[in-house]
């Protein structure tokens, strides 16, 4: 599983190798909301989570 | 067949669907819409079969479906279906149109049409912002006294939207609330959202309980989707103290994981079968 550093804490995360981008993942260590970004070259990183927005539903 | 699934964010459904695809031996191409650029004044090479439509949030739904029609990709649900589904006024007025049992609706742009419509309705009443989701800014009012409060708010945010002030008759249910699912003109799964909140959304806490398929629930909801255009949607009904069974909302970019957990029943796999199916007429 690839170690990613969390961009809240510092810390790292392991993410599932079939993981998808946008995937929402809590980090055990800080409580972070994380999303996976995958680039077009397929490397993974994290940021923080979007707010839930006045647009969201189903 | 080769099919694309936009999203925003990936949730259980996305997945859901992803892994029933490939099970049944489709190709799909993940479009992770926020990540993407679209074009849309020059034809893009596209070569999807269609596309799920899948973004939780609905501008991005819309946008990205706009692009997706203009390379004359097939999107399900369609831009029209996503766009009336989302207002509840125009589902209201489309279903009222239909013959299906609403509740008693009205609308209204001001203080005094909306306080003498709901004493035409009777109290409680129930104020809606057209747009939104998950029980978002729904709020009651027993009285008169409370729906002023409610307006006076209303008027006072900035949205122009949250100014037109939907208003229907409150609906005493039983303690829950019926989601069912229409497939493509069928009704495979329903269930139960059973709360002690007067709003039963799974969002909000609703626990979701397996519900039996009537003939009358399954006439109602063909008749919902019907009136909508058709696709894959999630029908919110009502059991009224009367006996009816009224259409409350219907849901275009449709949420299952509580389903799945509460029936066991394959959802993503019914959707992927019954869509290619349409698609390869």
């Amino acid at each position: 599983m690839p170690e990613l550093s969390c961009p809240v804490c510092g810390g790292t995360m392991a993410v599932p190798e079939d993981a998808l981008a946008g995937e929402l993942f809590e980090h055990g260590e800080c409580g972070a909301q994380l999303e996976l970004i995958v680039d077009d070259s397929g490397s993974m990183s994290l940021k923080m989570a979007e707010e839930v927005a006045e647009d969201w539903g189903e | 067949m080769n099919i694309g699934l936009a999203y925003d964010m990936a949730r259980f459904e996305e997945k859901a669907l992803l892994q029933a695809a490939r099970r049944l031996g489709h190709t799909v191409s993940l479009i992770h819409v926020p990540n993407k650029e679209f074009w849309v004044t020059k034809p893009d090479s596209m070569s999807y079969d269609f596309i799920f439509q899948r973004c939780v949030s609905y501008y991005r739904a819309v946008s990205s479906t706009i692009v997706f029609e203009r390379n004359n990709i097939p999107v399900v649900n369609s831009l029209n279906v996503i766009r009336d589904c989302e207002d509840k006024l125009l589902t209201t007025a489309r279903l009222s149109a239909a013959g299906v049992d609403v509740p008693d609706t009205a609308v209204a742009f001001r203080r005094e049409p909306a306080l003498n419509a709901s004493r035409r309705l009777g109290y409680p009443v129930v104020v809606k912002p057209i747009y939104g989701s998950w029980g978002r800014m729904i709020a009651r009012a027993p009285d008169e006294e409370t729906l002023q409060d409610i307006i006076e708010l209303r008027e006072n945010m900035q949205s122009p939207y949250i100014k037109i002030h939907y208003l229907q008759r409150y609906v005493d249910k039983p303690g829950r609330d019926i989601r069912a699912y229409y497939v493509w003109g069928d009704v495979p799964v329903a269930i139960y959202r059973v709360s002690g909140n007067w709003k039963t959304n799974t969002a909000l806490g609703g626990k979701a309980e397996p519900a039996p398929i009537t003939d009358e629930l399954r006439e109602i909801v063909i008749k919902s989707g019907e009136a909508l255009g058709g696709g894959v949607l999630g029908i919110d009904l009502m059991e009224s103290p009367d006996g009816r069974l009224l259409v409350s909302e219907i849901n275009a970019i449709v949420e299952f994981r509580n389903t799945v957990r509460a029936t066991g029943y394959d959802l993503a796999g019914k959707i992927v079968e019954e869509t290619v199916r349409v698609m390869r007429r």
